[in-house]
């Protein structure tokens, strides 16, 4: 109420001390509520900001009994674990890597037994393609010419100039293997479906798939050359118990030195990692690469839906407003549709899992792709499905803020429209409907938080741990409604719970829920303005 | 003079194009027409998920599909896996095999007789095998199978074959069989025999042998247990576990004998019908349970179960069935679930035994003297002694459902008493699917209880002052932050009650007790300290931003609190290791010895918490609205005639929006009654029923989410997860339209003011 003033509160505190502690409980209530708001949006923003802040490696002395193990790596948590007589006892949590030699990447160590801690310059982080990081000390690059030493000068421009290299050749592969091989076999794939459907004779399609398999095999074997090229230099290092180690330079992703940056250049890390979280692909069962599939699903599937949901909730709600005759009827039909909105999203998912999925997309099956049962189509959970699910699911939200726009338009306005001889189609289309977009795109907005942000439903109807493919590709028919598609809120939900590390998935944790709250929050965010600058300018207008 | 323009306006100039008219009307109809689809189609949802679960709930169907005619006296009816051709055994050498669409018959020969005569049978369905026993003492079997017949890729016909297995001799029994039953376990086998002499034996089979050649069936052990049953033997059963033998005798005194690795042992003996005698008795498919049939057509199923968690596994009265009637016993049962076909004389009907309901009921046009089930469940033959044979169609695809299987309590296998369990797929095959929903209604109504009980303060306390005392521009940005807070992702908030809140409460309990008694009290003391003041101390502040002023101190009481919970653990929740003696101060310890209830890690505690962030801006918003669209006039009326802040909020605010504030509560409850990820995520996911704060619970949603994608479609599993669905849909929806009318008349009664 922009009108309120000041005497219309009891702001005063007045001289009566009745029923004042109880004010002061109220105040507290509101001063828990907006704590715990605040409170979250920070411990996600500092979780995920520092997931991937680089920490400094340190080297630890730790007492075994008799002998004394030395231990490489960063701590991630310091925790309070209770012994056995019940006492609290701190404990840290120390990230050391190389899960190949240890078995575990993370470690816990009583804070009793460190002997001596100590961050030596020489240590480096290694990112590898398969079993996480490494940490350890770089000792030499040894290639089928020669050995280069971490003694010589240039050693780490050496280093670099490789990493760099081999990211060309990756790339060179990655394109061969899911572009021009991925072409040829969805054509190898299509031959066999036209085949059984009797569409091209035999021969015809036994020569064309000899002659595809035959270019496969050339690709293929190209791909391979250049992974064997990188596999032929090795970089050796060492790790904390002396032991050295080599890694194939095919597996090197980055080489970093946490000891000797300083704070821009960990920064400049820190916003490297976060790149690269955007832009990867994820490796290792999710917890290495990046998320970037997930966000693309996300955002795919969240405009689809506002493809659906757009028109069909403008449409109900203008009926609503506009045409139904205003009754005991319409006020029921109205009530409903604001108590859709309260119904559980996993009983919007179990309705598209039945009716899109198995009855729909089963039936689309049957009459388009008989060719390809019992292998469904379109009668198995995708990201149409879960779109048109979310459709329905954030129709109601559509609904009401359409209607409340409608409703907000000054009836004098119309009659004017009519007055001046506009029938009532054209007092829609050029009065009412552009005096109430702006409401529409907040509902519109709203309806898109609400979609992006909802897991629950999705899980019966298309999002998967792991998609293979995008929704949108290069190849024909570049848009695949029917593929299963990956999803941020998922992606949480899997790597949280359904990691077989989920220790190591926890960073990632953090920063995928951060980056899926931002996504909501600037939404509603936007939502809010709007919303607020609409009141405004009918303040001013309304007569 | 100029010329007088012609006075001659077009008459059609006020019309309107014909065009725009059109188009009008066209847009009309389609905004009509897509409106009205819109709202029927999202209504069309409900309808559709009900389509779904109404098979659920309709009775069996039997029709009759054929009648064959065999010519023999069947003692053994039999069929293949598609009931499509009956076999019947008669005692003797063959075996005649009667195709039910052509009625053409066949006959194959009974293996390995040597020209003796047969003087016991009986038939074991799962196996497909008829075990005999010869008049020179001999007991064995033989393997009735059949094979698919396929023509142009599609399935055609079947074709019968025998295989034989090898005969044993009895050693400690001479003379004629009288009676054989047959249990296979693969690996483990038993036969319980009586003979002409009266004796009774138990034989124990297993499969021995080298690697090469395959396994060798031999008798392992062979019990002579006549000495442990009193009277005359009537009927004798083994089990399909192969461990497992019950013997009746004429009086109705049924004697249990187990054989495990200590031998053959008798370990019960009870009497059913009160000495009446039994017209039948034979084990259920997994073998755990009997039906037993009395004389006068009683019947009742007895099951193993423990009585007391370290008791034994015997024999007790789970169930009470119809009377089956007068007349010659009948029964069958099904090789796939707990259902069995019985009757008496004509009429016969089908029962389920885990709900314990007749599934259909009805008359056949022959005297039945065996029955048989197909291995799928969808047909039934029976046959008269003169031959006549009938095959029936069942259609009944959900046996296991209904609403006492949903919604009451049932003595399920292997349980001590009827109780509400949520089971739905287990290991086996045999497993019995306990689909009770009342553990997840539970679930769902506790987690909503715990959430709300933190919620409900927090979010009426913060309305209040929001609506009453906080000014208009800070009003402004502090609404906002809360509705955002509402639409923060589930997924989000789940996963920090699963990885982070769980693993840090689980030590802290008494810290979280301490800061839940200090936090309130904290502020109840600043404002006493407050209105203590000097008034021109007090009066150089203005109202309104105690909130903020409140959160230092409320900050220092949580600080307090979280500290001396360790030392309030030390003094009270001592936990003492009952074989030692020593003394541990740890709240996860001590709570499950001192009130006998478990301590999970993913808790009521942690979940009221986390779902507070999800409920609390729901109620928080609609509640402020109601307060704040308190009429003006009322409060202003009363604090003219000098009422203080707080007695303007508590006699006129309150009552006035209680409507409104009630119906926040109502769409909290609905809010958090469907919740899923949060419920997934942070609560365990076991379906136990039990209010502890410490243990965790399954809720309807969470196992929506959960069991949905792997319940193959159309099965009871699937329809009653859909159930679920409904009865998760008519909680919220019941409850938001009683809000939501009640916000209404709220609306028109401030109007009038």
């Amino acid at each position: 109420m922009p009108a309120e003033t000041e005497n219309e509160r009891f702001s005063t505190t007045g001289r009566s001390r009745k029923g004042e502690p109880l004010v002061w409980l109220t105040a507290a209530g509101l001063a828990i509520g907006v704590t715990m708001a605040l409170g979250l949006f920070l411990l996600i923003l500092v979780k995920g900001a520092a997931s991937f802040w680089p920490k400094r490696i340190e080297l630890f002395e730790v007492k075994r009994g008799e002998t004394v193990e030395m231990i490489a790596g960063y701590v991630t948590q310091t925790q309070e674990r209770k012994d056995a007589e019940g006492k609290l006892v701190e404990e840290l949590q120390i990230f050391r890597g190389n899960k190949d030699v240890n078995g575990e990447a993370f470690l816990y160590l009583d804070v009793r037994d460190i002997v001596s801690r100590s961050a030596p310059e020489k240590l480096l982080l290694f990112e590898r393609l398969t079993y996480g990081p490494a940490i350890g000390e770089a000792v030499a690059i040894e290639t089928k010419g020669g050995r280069t030493a971490v003694t010589d000068a240039d050693f780490m421009g050496k280093l670099g100039a490789l990493i760099s290299e081999n990211e060309k050749i990756r790339a060179k592969a990655l394109y061969i293997e899911s572009k021009q091989i991925g072409k040829l076999s969805a054509e190898i794939e299509e031959i066999g479906f036209d085949l059984k459907a009797g569409r091209i004779p035999a021969e015809n399609a036994a020569a064309r798939k000899a002659e595809l398999e035959k270019q496969f095999a050339k690709l293929k074997a190209e791909a391979d050359g250049l992974e064997d090229g990188m596999a032929a230099t090795n970089i050796i290092y060492k790790i904390a118990d002396g032991r050295e180690r080599p890694l194939p330079s095919g597996e090197l992703l980055s080489a970093y030195t946490p000891n000797t940056t300083g704070f821009f250049g960990r920064l400049g890390e820190a916003l490297r990692r976060a790149w690269h979280f955007l832009k990867e692909d994820p490796r290792e069962a999710n917890t290495e690469g990046g998320v970037f599939p997930a966000i693309f699903g996300t955002v795919v599937m969240t405009l689809v839906m506002s493809l659906f949901v757009t028109p069909f909730g403008v449409i109900a709600a203008i009926y609503l407003r506009e045409y139904a005759k205003q009754g005991l009827m319409v006020r029921i039909v109205r009530i409903c549709v604001n108590n859709l909105a309260g119904v559980p999203s996993i009983v919007f998912g179990v309705f598209g899992l039945a009716f899109f999925v198995y009855f729909v997309g089963a039936g689309i099956d049957q009459t388009f792709y008989p060719e390809k049962l019992p292998t469904p189509t379109f009668g198995t959970p995708g990201i149409l499905w879960a779109s048109l699910t979310l459709a329905l699911l954030t129709l109601p939200v559509v609904i009401v803020a359409t209607e409340e726009a409608l409703s907000a338009v000054p009836r004098g306005v119309r009659e004017a429209a009519l007055a001046c001889g506009a029938s009532k189609w054209q007092t829609i289309q050029r009065i009412v409907l552009p005096a109430s977009l702006p409401g529409i795109l907040t509902g519109v907005i709203l309806a898109m938080a609400r979609g992006a942000g909802e897991v629950a439903p999705l899980m019966l109807v298309g999002v998967v741990k792991l998609a293979p493919t995008l929704p949108i590709d290069g190849i024909a028919p570049f848009i695949h409604a029917e593929r299963k598609f990956m999803h941020l809120g998922f992606h949480i939900y899997d790597l949280g719970f359904q990691s077989p590390d989920a220790e190591a998935a926890k960073p990632f944790v953090y920063a995928t829920a951060l980056l899926l709250i931002l996504v909501v929050v600037s939404l509603n965010l936007t939502a809010i303005l709007i919303r607020n600058r609409l009141k405004k300018r009918f303040a001013v207008s309304s007569f | 003079m100029p010329p007088e323009p012609a006075n001659n306006p077009d008459p059609r100039r006020f019309d309107v194009s014909k065009a725009t008219l059109w188009f009008d009307r066209f847009m009309g109809w389609a905004i009509r027409f897509g409106g009205i689809g819109v709202i029927i189609a999202v209504f069309g949802i409900f309808w559709f998920i009900g389509k779904e679960v109404i098979p659920l709930f309709k009775p069996g169907a039997v029709v009759k599909a054929a009648s064959v005619t065999s010519g023999t006296t069947p003692v053994i009816l039999g069929v293949d896996e598609w009931g499509e051709m009956p076999f019947f055994y008669s005692g003797g050498n063959k075996v005649v095999f009667v195709d039910g669409e052509t009625g053409a018959r066949s006959e194959l020969e009974v293996p390995g007789l040597e020209g003796l005569e047969i003087t016991a049978s009986s038939y074991d369905p799962l196996q497909r095998r008829i075990a005999l026993g010869l008049e020179d003492g001999r007991v064995g079997s033989f393997i009735v199978g059949y094979e698919r017949l396929f023509e142009n890729g599609e399935a055609k016909g079947v074709k019968p074959f025998i295989t034989a297995e090898p005969w044993f001799e009895l050693k400690n029994a001479g003379g004629p069989v009288t009676a054989i039953s047959y249990g296979d376990a693969g690996s483990t086998r038993i036969m319980a025999v009586k003979t002409a002499e009266g004796k009774v034996e138990v034989i124990r089979l297993g499969l021995k042998g080298g690697l090469v050649g395959g396994k060798k069936l031999s008798v392992t052990a062979e019990v002579d247990i006549t000495p442990q049953i009193s009277g005359e033997v009537a009927l004798i059963r083994a089990s399909q576990n192969g461990q497992m033998v019950l013997v009746a005798d004429k009086t109705g005194k049924v004697s249990y004998f187990l054989a495990d690795t200590q031998g053959v042992t008798k370990r019960q003996e009870f009497t059913p019908f009160g000495g009446q005698g039994l017209a039948q008795m034979d084990f259920l498919f997994g073998g755990v349970s009997a039906i037993l049939t009395a004389e006068d057509g009683t019947q009742e199923q007895w099951s193993l179960f423990r009585k007391t968690e370290d008791a034994e596994r015997l024999f007790g009265m789970t169930k009470d069935f119809p009377d089956v009637g007068d007349g010659r016993v009948t029964f069958a049962k099904s090789q796939r679930n707990r259902t069995f076909l019985t009757g008496a004389g004509r009429g016969l009907s089908i029962r389920h035994s885990t709900s314990g309901v007749v599934r259909w009921e009805g008359t056949v046009d022959i005297d039945p003297a065996a029955a048989i089930l197909d291995a799928k469940g969808e047909s039934f033959w029976i046959a008269s002694e003169t031959g006549e044979a009938r095959k029936f169609e069942i259609k009944d695809h959900h046996p296991d459902a209904g609403v006492q299987a949903f919604f009451g309590k049932v003595w399920y296998e292997g349980g001590a008493g009827p109780v509400y369990q949520w089971q739905s797929t287990g290991g086996s095959d045999d497993f019995e699917a306990k689909l009770s929903l009342v553990p997840l209604i539970f679930g769902s109504l506790k987690g909503t209880a715990y959430a709300l009980l933190f919620a409900i303060p927090v979010a009426l306390l913060a309305a209040v002052f929001s609506a009453a005392f906080l000014p208009a521009d800070v009003k402004r940005i502090v609404k906002p932050t809360m509705e955002i807070m509402s639409s923060l992702p589930s997924v989000v908030l789940g996963f920090l009650a699963g990885l982070w809140l769980a693993p840090i409460l689980a030590d802290r309990v008494p810290s979280v007790l301490m800061l839940v008694i200090l936090v309130p009290l904290s502020a109840l003391l600043v404002g006493y300290v407050w209105c203590r003041m000097p008034l021109a101390f007090r009066n150089r502040f203005e109202g309104g931003n105690e909130w903020m002023i409140v959160i230092p101190f409320l900050a220092l009481a949580a600080w307090i609190g979280w500290s001396v919970g360790p030392l309030v653990e030390r003094m009270f929740f001592v936990y003492v290791e009952p074989g030692t003696g020593k003394t541990i101060a740890d709240f996860s310890l001590w709570w499950p010895q001192a009130t006998g209830t478990s301590f999970q890690q993913r808790n009521s505690l942690v979940l009221g918490f986390i779902m507070g962030f999800a409920v609390i801006p729901v109620i928080f918003t609609i509640a402020e609205d109601a307060l704040s669209n308190v009429p003006k006039n009322l409060t202003a009326a009363a604090a003219a005639l000098g009422a203080n802040r707080w007695q303007v909020v508590w006699t006129v605010m309150l009552p006035v929006a209680s409507s409104g504030i009630f119906s926040a509560l109502m769409i909290g409850f609905g809010r958090a009654v469907g919740e899923t990820m949060i419920m997934v995520m942070a609560t365990g996911n076991t379906p136990i029923m039990e209010w502890n704060l410490f243990s965790g619970m399954r809720t309807l949603s969470a196992n929506l989410a959960v069991e949905l994608p792997e319940a193959p479609v159309g099965s009871t599993h699937y329809r009653t997860l859909f159930l679920g669905a409904i009865v998760l849909f008519a909680m919220t929806f019941v409850l938001n339209t009683i809000a939501e009318i009640l916000r209404q008349r709220l609306r028109e009664k401030n109007k009038l003011v």
